[in-house]
């Protein structure tokens, strides 16, 4: 393997806080689980041979209410793995810390909004068959 | 980015241009599940775009970028912790066939 694809890979980047690293780390894996779980449901339970492919199937699939908690541990661990990868990939063309601190901001406020979003969004269907 | 064209910037292209990938196509996602709160009508007509054959193929990019970043990716985290480092081209050739082999399963299901 070259040089520049192993040190890569052989931990934190310059500038990747150790933790945030372990994070990404460790919700690799743990997504390939919840990922698995999601697609499986989604594509071989419900009404039809093909999952849910409806609006009433996925409404009454989340009420059990193990469900919107799945889906919202999945929304969680796969927009922190995306968006902290992200940032490694940005790390990677050396930004001054400014634009670092910036861009660290704006994943930070696109993450809570997106689970923000995501959280209001399983509530609702779950909501919807009550 | 790598500049020598070795197996290990390969490893490492594909890693990246698979997360990238995968990010885009995730914000997309939950974009379009919130017709799933605009009622059946909304949510329905979006599900029949599915049928169409280059959205199908769209959907079989995704599967098979999350099979390959999902493998790379333990290739990477058993390196970085010091498991087989010495044996990065075979470890990543072996995933690789793993992957494939998936993909192949997955897209004999789909078509």
């Amino acid at each position: 393997m070259s040089q520049s694809a192993s040190t890569s890979y052989a931990g934190p980047r310059p500038g990747e806080n150790t933790w945030l690293w372990l994070i990404k780390i460790v919700t690799g894996p743990l997504l390939l689980i919840v990922l698995g779980l999601h697609l499986t449901v989604n594509h071989y339970m419900g009404s039809t041979a093909t999952g849910l492919m409806t609006h009433d199937d996925v409404i009454q699939y989340f009420q059990n209410p193990i469900i919107p908690a799945i889906e919202i541990l999945f929304l969680v661990t796969v927009v922190t793995h995306s968006l902290l990868g992200l940032r490694g990939i940005l790390l990677d063309m050396n930004p001054s810390r400014s634009v670092l601190k910036i861009v660290t901001w704006l994943l930070v406020i696109l993450g809570v909004s997106s689970v923000t979003y995501g959280t209001w969004l399983a509530l609702t269907i779950a909501s919807l068959g009550t | 980015m790598p500049i020598r064209r070795d197996i290990g910037s390969w490893a490492f292209a594909l890693n990246r241009l698979t997360a990238i990938g995968l990010t885009i196509y995730l914000f997309l996602h939950l974009i379009v599940l919130g017709r799933l709160a605009q009622g059946p009508g909304a949510y329905d007509q979006f599900l029949a775009l599915t049928e169409n054959p280059l959205i199908k193929l769209g959907e079989w990019a995704v599967v098979a970028a999350a099979i390959l970043h999902g493998l790379n990716g333990i290739r990477i985290i058993l390196t970085s912790f010091g498991v087989g480092v010495t044996r990065q081209k075979q470890l990543f050739y072996g995933f690789m066939l793993v992957a494939l082999f998936i993909i192949l399963v997955f897209t004999a299901k789909m078509y």
